[in-house]
């Protein structure tokens, strides 16, 4: 990995035995380690991923975090129920940076139960809020995989189908209380076309594996905070929508921006459609974008149209949607015996081991 | 793929092979090169059978006049359907490489309902069925004693074998077996009585043949066509059944005495231990009767069933038992021990009286097969030490090697616990079996491994009396509750019936994320023959050392013998048997190299050298200075690490060119040093 782990105050830590990774990589051939595997892994998936396929653009995604008493182990600093919300504000940031036509939702459990957060929204800032105040949480019980699934389902099933529905869970417990057999869940979610991804916080679960499996989604566990970043990052990408997915032309609305100048006489300040139902923030400005169709105003964008269900967006948010389907070509690799000049890193004078170099 | 092993050309129906497969075949071809027998040990999961399977049928295609036949013994029924399995697929392979339909013949004799008596099966080029056949002296004389000379014989899941074969040569009597011994005189009689009515020539014919003695077994056994019977030894082959004994009315009078002397000796009031000449010395001043009927007690019985014509001899189970017993304490003067216990050990007041005919030396029973077969090979995933299984089982092995499992990634992680947080050791030793501090250190143990060890974890105990002081003891002290809120607990019992229920709903909660802990025992039904694979089995815990209990007169009597005979010390051996009951239970968790575990010895004995140096080779070396006498706190960090680790994404291509091979990676010069490094040789 190419970043070293960040870590508070090393007396803070429980017992680490750093000394036993580095043996580890010093001893013969046949130990290869599980970082040499991941590296390995990682470098496959950046190739891999130039292939021309289409991608599920429009997302609706729900994040179920785990809230159950296992989420106040300290392993990750301060805990992981910090650390995770911390890193979710990360997310959801980059989420609509990268995504700007999609949607996210987040659901919390614990105490066998299952509880929205913020609903699915195209708007950061809400679910930002909704996150630093879920600091204070309670971490109680056990977490319930069925009811967040089932809590998810209910709304990702009236999304249209055109769109890529999602769930990505981070679990922290290793067990789960279920009320019913959470196979038939499974079943259900992989008719509804509903890709499940799982992040766990301590170790492999096997329903987790099936649950993936079955439905599509990838599995993965954290090894440390920076790992679990790069976990968590792996999910801003958009992923391949399934071939049997519908698809349609989809009417956008492209609202041009006005500002009035506070001298204009004739300015009416007006209220901003999505402000309308949070009781947060200034309703009342001069300008904002109008839709189209029916001159309602918003001060943000993307946005649907309360009053028309115009889908409204900037075109450079279209166009940030659009590297994600023409990306960088990919280095093509060449083996290291074909290597003219020496084979020494030019900044840190370290020998080249790889099999194969960029060129 | 096809393999070059030393010049045998091998077929082996898959693409990819671990190094230690091939390592394996080639010990394997040359204790048979050698004519000679092998103890093997390799870990399970690393595919043993096919190995052998592959290698020997390559032999036997190679060498037809030197490899006759290949005898298979497996330990169940599953297992043996395993083998099958693979054999099947081998088979297959045979006919697709080579284009002609092979014409070879393999049997599978598991139980009664798919026994099959055709002749043909005398044929049959691979044989494959259950430990008992061979070396009980009762069924091997029925299905193998016509087995050739030139077969290959191979005895896998090994690691208990002495044990199998004491088993099947002592002979326990109570007085529900007198009885219905009884009853079985009483039948023969009136049996004899009828016959002699009806068809008196009969008895006479039996009667002329007798007279004529057992020249008949004889030649057959110089002429080398029978497997010998320990049950009958030489001497009585060469002599005539005695006349005391030669009628029928008469042999049924002389059982009624030796049964009422039975009974005479089983009304005591204290415990008895004597030799068998003593017993023959006291029932000859007793009651008159001779060693030399009493030797030709089993075939006599034999002979009169057959003659009477009886269809279902189960029904005389008793009364053969009855009569193994007197041939056997007349013919072994050594190696046997007989105790009468009038009561048992647990209920001292309830008298139950039982007489172990116990055999203390392995070596008789295996001995026929060591002498007939060219080549017997012992093998299982747990053989460590190995150099105590020949002298135990008295035999010399020309080849005897431990392999290891070549890893892609270390995934098997043995901890040594020793302490508590509160440095209180751990250990289940007698002394401090009742104390609370030790009691309490092992439930925060369980409690601490089960909230960070996902779906499945086993815990054995040394016995069931511990483990149900323990268990209430955790009940008392609220630490069952809290393991209950991380994990459901299931028990293992010594009802059949229960386990196998709690066993199913153990796997359930594995299977849909709830988790669950079975706390079982080690030697139990569990511990033997139950494969905890991948999420059925992340972590095995091993509360204390799984000593035998030591208290039994028969184990003392046995520990005396090898003491006397074999020069073992009664230490060696106890430690032995405990390390390798501790070494099966752990085992159950690696099934493969994909699947991954934890094992956590948690008694601070296990620390030392002499018990860690009988653990088998692939397990001590994930041993390391770190993983000794470790806090529970510690081995909690260890695990958790461990498990983080393990759930990375791990695919096929990743163990390619370490831990699995393509023949062309087979073939390179460096593999193939590395190749020969894997087999350790004692």
């Amino acid at each position: 990995m190419d970043e070293e782990p960040e870590r508070a105050k090393r007396w803070e830590g429980g017992y680490e035995r750093t000394w036993e990774v580095l043996k580890e990589d010093e001893s013969g051939s046949l130990k290869a380690t599980v970082e040499e595997i991941l590296y390995q892994s990682k470098r496959k998936r950046v190739i891999e991923s130039h292939g021309q396929v289409r991608l599920g653009m429009m997302r609706h995604v729900y994040v179920v975090i785990d809230c159950s008493r296992s989420m106040e182990d300290q392993d990750l600093k301060p805990n992981r129920l910090t650390s995770t919300l911390k890193l979710m504000e990360v997310f959801v940031d980059e989420y609509f940076d990268q995504n700007p036509i999609s949607q996210v939702g987040i659901i919390t459990t614990k105490n066998k139960r299952a509880e929205k957060l913020t609903d699915l929204a195209g708007n950061p800032k809400k679910h930002i809020t909704a996150l630093k105040k879920a600091v204070d949480t309670v971490c109680v019980g056990e977490p319930s995989l069925y009811n967040s699934l089932n809590l998810a389902i209910q709304t990702l099933k009236h999304m249209p189908g055109h769109t890529s529905r999602e769930i990505l869970i981070i679990l922290s417990s290793l067990t789960t209380c279920d009320p019913a057999n959470i196979y038939e869940l499974i079943k259900t979610l992989k008719s509804l076309k509903v890709r499940v991804s799982v992040i766990g916080l301590s170790a492999e679960v096997r329903v987790c594996t099936v649950l993936t499996r079955e439905t599509g989604g990838s599995y993965h566990v954290i090894l440390d905070e920076s790992h679990f970043k790069e976990l968590l990052m792996l999910h801003i990408k958009p992923p391949p929508a399934s071939s049997s997915s519908e698809c349609s032309l989809i009417r956008m609305g492209f609202p041009q921006h006005t500002i009035a100048s506070v001298t204009d006489q004739d300015a009416k300040p007006s209220f901003s459609m999505s402000h309308l139902d949070s009781s947060s923030g200034p309703g009342l400005s001069l300008g904002g974008y109008l839709c189209p169709q029916c001159h309602a105003t918003y001060t943000e964008l993307p946005v649907e149209c309360k009053v028309c269900g115009l889908t409204l967006v900037s075109a450079p948010h279209l166009a940030r949607s659009f590297h994600h389907l023409f990306p960088l070509q990919a280095f093509v690799e060449s083996p290291v015996e074909n290597l003219q000049g020496d084979r020494f890193c030019q900044a840190c004078q370290a020998e080249l081991k790889d099999k194969s170099v960029s060129g | 793929m096809k393999l070059n092993i030393e010049g045998l050309l091998v077929y082996f129906p898959y693409d990819y092979i671990y190094p230690e497969q091939y390592s394996y075949m080639l010990e394997l071809k040359r204790t048979l090169d050698a004519k000679g027998h092998g103890v093997l040990e390799m870990p399970s999961g690393t595919g043993k059978t096919i190995s052998l399977l592959s290698l020997i049928v390559a032999y036997q295609r190679a060498f037809p006049l030197e490899v006759t036949k290949l005898i298979y013994c497996s330990r169940t029924v599953p297992e043996i359907e395993k083998v099958v399995e693979e054999l099947r697929k081998l088979m297959e392979f045979y006919t697709k490489e080579t284009g002609e339909s092979n014409n070879f013949l393999a049997l599978a004799l598991s139980s009664r309902k798919n026994l099959c008596i055709h002749p043909e099966i005398l044929h049959a080029n691979i044989v494959v069925y259950s430990y008992h056949y061979l070396l009980d002296p009762k069924i091997a004389d029925l299905v193998s004693k016509e087995l050739a000379k030139k077969s290959v014989v191979v005895f896998d899941e090994a690691h208990n074998i002495d044990n199998v074969c004491i088993d099947s040569m002592s002979v326990n009597i109570t007085r529900r077996t007198l009885d219905r011994c009884q009853t079985n005189v009483d039948t023969l009689q009136n049996t004899i009585h009828k016959i002699k009515e009806t068809d008196a020539a009969k008895l006479r014919e039996e009667y002329r043949r007798l007279v004529e003695g057992l020249k008949e077994a004889n030649v057959a056994r110089e002429t080398d066509i029978y497997l010998a019977n320990p049950v009958l030894p030489d001497e009585i082959l060469q002599e005539a059944v005695p006349g005391s004994i030669r009628t029928a009315e008469h042999f049924v009078g002389f059982m009624r005495r030796f049964l009422e002397y039975l009974k005479s000796r089983l009304r005591v009031q204290h415990v008895v231990q004597e030799s068998a000449p003593q017993f023959l010395k006291d029932i000859f001043e007793k009651v008159c009767i001779d060693r030399k009927p009493l030797r030709f007690c089993a075939e006599r019985l034999q002979s009169l069933l057959r003659t009477l014509e009886i269809a279902d001899i189960a029904d005389f189970s008793a009364v053969t038992l009855i009569s193994n017993f007197a041939t056997l304490v007349s013919t072994y003067s050594q190696g046997f021990t007989i105790i009468i216990e009038p009561f048992e050990d647990r209920t001292p007041t309830i008298a139950n009286p039982v007489l172990h005919f116990s055999c203390m030396d392995p070596s008789i029973a295996i001995k026929p097969v060591f002498q007939r077969f060219q080549s017997v090979v012992i093998t299982s995933g747990t053989l460590s030490p190995l150099d105590i299984y020949p002298r135990i089982l008295d035999f010399r092995p020309v080849t005897m090697a431990s392999f290891t499992m070549t890893l892609a990634r270390t995934c098997l992680c043995p901890l040594i616990v020793g302490r508590g947080n509160d440095q209180v050791a751990l250990s289940s030793k007698f002394e401090t079996r009742e104390d609370f501090a030790v009691i309490r250190n092992y439930g925060n143990l369980l409690l601490e491994m089960s909230a960070i060890v996902p779906d499945g974890i086993v815990a054995f105990f040394t016995s069931y009396v511990y483990m149900e002081n323990i268990v209430a003891s955790w009940y008392e002290q609220g630490i069952l509750e809290n393991i209950q809120r991380n994990k459901l607990i299931f028990i293992e019992t010594q009802d059949a019936a229960e386990t196998s229920m709690a066993l199913e709903k153990y796997q359930e909660a594995c299977e849909n994320g709830r988790g669950a802990i079975l706390l079982s025992v080690a030697r139990g039904k569990v511990s033997e023959g139950i494969d905890f694979v991948h999420h059925y089995g992340r972590a095995v815990i091993m509360f204390g050392v799984p000593y035998v209990y030591t208290q039994s007169r028969i184990l003392k009597a046995r520990l005396e013998y090898l003491r006397d005979q074999f020069q073992i010390r009664e230490n060696d051996f106890l430690t032995f048997d405990a390390m390798r009951h501790a070494a099966q239970c752990v085992g159950r968790a690696i099934r493969g190299k994909t699947d991954y575990g934890l094992m956590i010895f948690a008694d601070k004995r296990y620390a030392r050298a002499d018990k860690r140096g009988k653990l088998p080779r692939w397990i001590q070396e994930h041993i390391n200075d770190g993983s000794l006498n470790l806090t529970v706190d510690e081995a909690v960090q260890l695990s958790k690490h461990f498990l983080r680790q393990m759930a990375q994404p791990f695919r096929q291509e990743d163990q390619l060119g370490l831990s699995l091979l393509t023949l062309e990676q087979l073939e390179s010069e460096e593999m193939l040093q590395k190749i020969t490094q894997i087999a350790h040789q004692t």
